[in-house]
């Protein structure tokens, strides 16, 4: 291992590791800079007057962040948890249809991943329309509800429609992540299991379960990651109506409806330290699975 | 089972998720091709009485003009597709096959950057941005965006390039091959399947971007990609939706054919991370 050789490797490293830094790194330091300032109503680079961790301490004093943090960990450990569930029940449906169904029905599951984020969040804000609503209709028709309720408004009933509505969209992706790791499962023990009644659970829970954990981890690690740094749902569907204000959406309306820069960035670096700490398990993970060549060691 | 019962409840699995997964796009297209107006009407028709195109020609005219916000993300997800493919190669292959200290750490860095919330990084870039006097254009949002999209790119083309066997590397090396040329004219052939993926996911991603997207476009129609545009028009035409959905039906349809047609690559690339390589 020459030094020749290791300068070589910078060559081929420096672009990718130049825009990272410049859009990523840097702006997460500058974020913290700020955070120790008392910065508002200004966007001058120049910081105004240097105020120490009092943007920190008025980000613990404010009963709204609580309120939000305590919303955004309902919100993460509500969506996790039916979005396992449904994309586990999709991406076993996917091994048990018969054979010519199968690329059809992953199309059909894939579907709800392919829309962008905000515009997902538009096309719900209209079926969960309080007058005239798909959602809310069919609820007056199928003769559950007496009149369409207010899906995005009132207080309980908002956090759930958000996940909801959330959870229509993600359970896509974790449902293609469970299927990849279905997929290195030998046939013969998914179709052993896929015949119904008490014993297909039972190998279900005993010998399929137990092999896709470590996918599982892996892909909970990851929808967790999402979960908190969730921001487009929530400006597109509620504008944190309902009390539905995520940590990302909070932050945002310090920028730019309030122009307090310096909180806004104290609370950016709240939610940083919230994400990354789960990005430390997910990358130690999954970096531990790939094999590399002429590792140093 | 028998054959017949097979059959029978996996027809009625296609359909429970068909409900599932597709009424939400099987709405918006109902109410796309709906009188504008009817849309408000109760009861609310399921199938709709009534069918035109009128709302599709609304949204092509003046003040909507979608077709400007999706020519604007058409140039920034193919600037950004090619830019991701072209850094992130070169990067994995370094990280995949060269030897040199803190390759792993080299990874982890990345890695780490790719689960930063867009919401940390959005002011400082906006004022990196303004300093170039890039605002109110869609040229900003390019650079941005690659960097957003190299984390998953290079981990999937690493996986793939350390997947790949040795001996024509060697072979080229005693045929006097420079790393550059190996790189160039032997590693990145061979990976067209993963560049391929890396391609559509950054594509996709970049389309999808709306923070950013909102933040630089300062409103301005002719600097605003499909998101930020979707996003401006509903809530400017609330009342309105059919127009609003024929716009949605316009702008997502070159996604969904991407999706459609690449389904194979798309997901093997979303899920390197998730399986072992």
């Amino acid at each position: 291992m020459s030094t020749h050789r290791s300068s070589l490797a910078v060559l081929f490293l420096l672009p990718t590791f130049l825009i990272v830094c410049l859009f990523l790194y840097y702006p997460i330091g500058q974020t913290f800079i700020f955070s120790l300032y008392d910065l508002r109503f200004t966007a001058e680079l120049t910081p105004e007057r240097f105020s120490g961790l009092a943007n920190y301490k008025a980000v613990i004093q404010n009963s709204a962040f609580w309120r939000s943090l305590r919303f955004t960990l309902y919100f993460t450990v509500m969506s996790i948890l039916l979005e396992f569930i449904i994309g586990m029940v999709m991406a076993l449906a996917s091994f048990f249809v018969v054979k010519p169904l199968r690329s059809l029905l992953r199309i059909i599951i894939i579907m709800p991943w392919a829309i962008p984020p905000i515009i997902h969040a538009a096309l719900f804000r209209w079926l969960f329309n309080s007058d005239v609503g798909l959602f809310g209709q069919l609820l007056v028709n199928l003769g559950i509800v007496k009149e369409a309720p207010l899906f995005l408004f009132e207080p309980v009933l908002a956090a759930n429609s958000v996940v909801f509505a959330y959870v229509w969209k993600s359970s896509a992706i974790t449902s293609i992540f469970l299927m990849s790791g279905l997929a290195l499962i030998p046939d013969s023990l998914l179709e052993a299991a896929s015949v119904d009644g008490a014993r297909s659970w039972m190998r279900f829970r005993y010998i399929i379960l137990p092999l896709l954990i470590p996918t599982i981890v892996t892909t909970l690690l990851f929808r967790v990651i999402d979960a908190l740094r969730v921001f487009d749902i929530i400006y597109g569907l509620t504008q944190g109506t309902g009390g539905t204000e995520v940590l990302s959406y909070f932050t945002y309306q310090f920028y730019f409806r309030f122009n307090q820069f310096g909180a806004g960035s104290a609370y950016a670096i709240v939610t940083f330290l919230m994400v990354i700490s789960i990005s430390f398990l997910y990358i130690r993970r999954v970096v531990g699975h790939l094999q590399l060549k002429g590792q140093p060691t | 089972m028998t054959a017949w019962r097979h059959w029978f409840v996996s027809l009625t699995i296609v359909i429970l998720v068909s409900i599932w997964s597709l009424l939400p796009f099987y709405w918006l297209l109902v109410t796309s091709f709906k009188e504008a107006g009817t849309e408000f009407r109760l009861p609310i028709e399921y199938i709709s009485s009534t069918i035109t195109l009128e709302n599709y020609r609304i949204v092509i005219d003046e003040p909507f003009t979608i077709q400007q916000s999706i020519g604007n993300s058409l140039l920034v997800s193919t600037a950004v597709m090619f830019g991701t493919i072209l850094v992130s190669s070169l990067s994995a292959y370094a990280i995949a096959r060269l030897h040199f200290r803190y390759k792993v750490q080299s990874l982890i860095l990345l890695q780490i950057a790719g689960t930063v919330p867009p919401v940390v990084v959005i002011y400082p870039t906006f004022i990196l941005t303004r300093s170039w006097g890039l605002l109110g254009t869609v040229y900003g949002l390019i650079l941005p965006n690659i960097a957003y999209n190299i984390p998953l790119s290079v981990w999937l083309l690493t996986a793939y390039f350390s997947g790949l066997p040795y001996e024509l590397e060697d072979a080229a090396m005693t045929d006097g091959f420079k790393p550059f040329s190996i790189y160039w004219r032997i590693m990145l052939p061979l990976a067209t399947p993963a560049l391929f993926s890396a391609g559509i996911i950054a594509f996709l991603g970049s389309w999808g971007e709306f923070i950013l997207a909102l933040t630089i476009s300062l409103g301005r129609p002719e600097a605003q990609t499909v998101p930020a545009a979707v996003m401006s028009f509903s809530q400017q035409f609330e009342l309105q939706w059919a127009w609003v959905a024929a716009g949605i039906v316009l702008s997502v349809l070159p996604v969904i054919a991407l999706t459609l047609v690449f389904q194979r690559f798309v997901i093997r690339g979303l899920t390197s991370g998730a399986v072992k390589y």
